[in-house]
């Protein structure tokens, strides 16, 4: 009896230990948790363009073609690296629909910022209060979405995208 | 050149420390000899560490890790706290301070000669594999390949004053365990006599009370730099810190009370073990960036491996040998319903569960992680419903410990302690019955006050007084007590009779806080050598002449693009309100206003207690 006392915490270590270890190997970023939404449908959402109120995209409208979703606000600096790069995408691949979130932004700045930076999106989405990006879970801006002809999410990245990950995880998926 | 020097200095530190290791087994030393080369390896590893400071200083871009941590805008003690502000500059920081504690150690007197090399030789073991992990996975002395004239700059969130000094403070702590680690080992190994438990106990205060600085510096941090008006966030970070705190606290009063039982003296080695094998782990949570968090610098995989191999050999040894050496002889303990000893064991077995719970929360993620591909995360809810009921029984032992007594169950006075107990319920019972009754607000106010209480009785009927450094020495365990007891005041009013206001306010507007009026006198905006400050300005009170000026706002950081928010606090001995100034809309400011009152108090308390703690390593 007393030796397995004095063996717990040698037991506890190796647990420890073992799933540290585990952890570690698995290769998971703790930046980027893993998505409860991967490989599941798209959430449901309406929003309005940026450009012209009266203009609405809803849910379905998406359904059909691959579409990357991507949010992203002008007070949002690494949206700014990233924003480039969705040209290349558009011009590589022109079926794909670039839908763009506008993320608890004033229209005006926002405005300006696709003026500035120029606009690679077909659709400008206005996401003012934040709950198209709860649906869909984002957890800090920029954060990009792929979802398949099907409706569901097929790919999801946290944080600016670059151009490793567009060749090495995005480009295969198209 | 700095970076040449430090990196030879550290390499050479190493070096010395292999040479002595070996020295226990091929060449035999003179106790000088030792003691020249452990103190020479101590100082080159200082001099690798103060090189690097010194790139810090004058902003030497040639190294990167300066080019990456630093900009030749910031302020001096921005510069020389950017030295730790990173992780390869923190590693080295931890191996400084273990180098310290060696040194100092080589000098203490009066202690069986080789029972202090053979410490020194752990040590110096220790020091091998922290140096070679800063060598191969952190070297903070690489050269720069391109040629810059500007760095990228500190992460503004550390540019703080306390927070410049926090990290070598709570490395004194955590790292100051693996002297206690290195003596527990020695006397097992060399089972001499008890000599070693006085020299375990002086270093394991000092770590203690280091812990204890370094702990409350950051959570004060947390309170006015983060801006959530809370201090404690059960933060898997703080939580790390609070683990070898809480053992540590067990391990400090095991040690006092020790009086020859094998038993106790078995559990120090235990403790001192598990101390610093908390302390370790700390650090491979921390550095591996399995948590996020502010002091995550960056997620590297073959750096957490390294440090969780450190982390199993030394808990792995630590644990074997106690396993294998344990002391033999068995001497009963004088274990009676309510003595010293009875108390003491409830008190460690209370510590000890309170750590576990944590560590199980801390890691609890990381399993679930790895099983179900999950994320999920342990917070206040779990920690506030599982380890403060666990520690509820031994703030209430607390009170009485120091007086009672060893032999007997006998409580000297003992019914002027009911009647106090007895008295102090009604009073805060009709306390909280005229304010809202909250049943955690009873039981906190209740148990804080009960120890104030208690301590003071025991100390005016069982001493005489005299003002005297000894007489504070006799009665430093009820002021350490009575420090607690404060703690737990403000601790419980400050989370429990919290208040907060929301206003959406314009310039120029006025409004009512706690019966006063505060006017929001303007928005100002200021560039400052390194930041964009936005300030709003408050004035409390403007009824009376002295009305007090607050300011809240948020700096901006162009080189990194950051926005820190920096609350605005008016300090009063009973309450802090604390303002936070949010986001503008359509030319209106939204301002939260938290009345939190007796925050004071926790300072006070733990200020007390880190007085008590350098008193306690005086007496012998």
């Amino acid at each position: 009896m007393n030796r397995i006392i004095i063996l717990t915490p040698l037991i506890i270590l190796l647990i420890i230990c073992f799933f540290s270890l585990t952890y570690l190997l698995s290769g998971k970023d703790p930046n980027k948790p893993p998505s409860a939404l991967l490989n599941k449908n798209v959430p449901s959402f309406e929003s309005t363009s940026l450009y012209d109120t009266k203009e609405i995209i809803i849910t379905t409208d998406i359904k059909n073609r691959k579409t990357l979703i991507n949010f992203f606000a002008s007070w949002c600096s690494p949206c700014k690296i990233e924003h480039p790069l969705f040209f290349e995408i558009g011009k590589k691949y022109p079926e794909l629909y670039l839908l763009g979130f506008n993320h608890k932004d004033q229209t005006s700045d926002a405005k300006k910022y696709l003026e500035d930076d120029g606009n690679p999106y077909d659709f400008v989405g206005v996401d003012a209060d934040g709950l198209i990006a709860l649906e869909f879970g984002v957890f800090g801006l920029p954060e990009t979405y792929l979802i398949n002809e099907e409706g569901k999410i097929i790919f999801k990245f946290m944080g600016p995208i670059t151009k490793d990950i567009l060749k090495n995880e995005i480009e295969p998926l198209l | 050149m700095s970076s040449l020097v430090g990196f030879l200095s550290l390499v050479f530190a190493i070096g010395i420390n292999f040479y002595l290791f070996l020295s226990r087994y091929i060449f035999k030393f003179q106790k000088q000899k030792f003691n020249l080369f452990i103190r020479s390896a101590s100082l080159l590893t200082l001099l690798s560490f103060f090189s690097l400071m010194y790139a810090y200083v004058v902003s030497d871009f040639s190294n990167y890790n300066v080019f990456q941590n630093s900009h030749s805008n910031k302020p001096l003690i921005y510069k020389i706290s950017g030295t730790w502000g990173n992780h390869e500059g923190s590693m080295l920081l931890w191996l400084s301070i273990l180098s310290i504690f060696s040194f100092f150690f080589s000098f203490t007197k009066n202690i069986d000669e080789s029972f202090q090399r053979l410490t020194l030789i752990i040590q110096s073991l220790l020091h091998i594999l922290f140096g070679l992990f800063i060598v191969f996975t952190s070297n903070p002395f690489l050269v720069n390949s391109i040629l810059v004239n500007e760095g990228l700059g500190l992460n503004p969130i550390l540019q703080d004053p306390g927070l410049a000094v926090h990290p070598p403070i709570l490395y004194g702590g955590y790292v100051g365990y693996s002297i206690v680690f290195s003596i527990a080992i020695a006397g097992l190994f060399q089972n001499t006599d008890d000599e070693w438990l006085y020299v375990a106990k002086k270093w394991s205060l000092i770590s203690w009370t280091f812990l204890t600085g370094g702990i409350a510096l950051g959570s004060y941090w947390a309170y006015y730099e983060l801006g959530w008006g809370g201090w404690w966030f059960w933060d898997p970070v703080e939580n790390i810190s609070l683990m070898p705190w809480i053992a540590g606290l067990a391990l400090v009063h095991s040690l006092m009370m020790v009086r020859g039982e094998q038993a106790i003296k078995k559990w120090i080695v235990f403790l001192s073990i598990l101390c610093f094998s908390l302390s370790v782990f700390g650090t491979f949570l921390v550095r591996s960036g399995i948590l996020t968090s502010v002091h995550s610098f960056a997620a590297d995989a073959s750096r957490g491996i390294f440090i969780l191999l450190i982390f199993f050999i030394v808990t792995g040894f630590g644990f074997l040998v106690f396993l294998l050496k344990e002391p033999k002889k068995s001497n009963a303990l004088n274990l009676l319903f309510i003595n010293k000893v009875s108390a003491l064991v409830i008190n460690n077995i209370l510590m000890i569960i309170a750590t576990l719970t944590i560590l199980l929360g801390t890691i609890y993620p990381i399993i679930i992680e790895v099983l179900y591909n999950k994320r999920i995360s342990v917070g206040g809810p779990y920690f506030n419903s599982t380890v403060i009921p666990i520690m509820i029984p031994g703030f209430l032992l607390m009170s009485i410990a120091p007086i009672l007594s060893w032999q007997t169950n006998k409580i000297n006075n003992s019914k002027k302690y009911v009647l106090a107990f007895i008295i102090l319920s009604v009073l805060v019972l009709i306390q909280s019955y005229f304010l809202d009754f909250n049943a955690w607000g009873f039981v906190g106010l209740l148990l804080g006050f009960w120890i104030i209480l208690a301590s003071i009785i025991a100390i005016l009927s069982s001493y005489k007084i005299k003002i005297n450094i000894k007489f504070f020495k006799i009665i430093n365990p009820h002021v350490a007590h009575i420090g607690v007891g404060i703690a737990i005041v403000g601790i419980t009013c400050s989370s429990v009779f919290q208040n907060e206001l929301d206003f959406n306010l314009s310039e120029g507007d006025k409004f009512n806080v706690n019966g006063k009026t505060v006017l929001f006198e303007k928005i100002e905006t200021t560039n400052q050598i390194n930041f964009q400050s936005l300030r709003g300005k408050f004035l409390f009170d403007i009824e009376k002449n002295q009305s007090k000026e607050i300011e809240a706002g948020k700096n901006y950081y162009p080189v990194s693009k950051m926005i820190t928010s920096e609350a605005g606090i008016l300090h009063q001995w009973n309450k802090d309100i604390y303002f936070i100034l949010g986001d503008q809309k359509n030319n209106e400011w939204f301002v939260k206003v938290l009345i939190n009152p007796f925050v004071s108090f926790i300072w006070l308390g733990v200020i007390i207690m880190i007085y008590s703690g350098l008193i306690a390593v005086t007496r012998r």
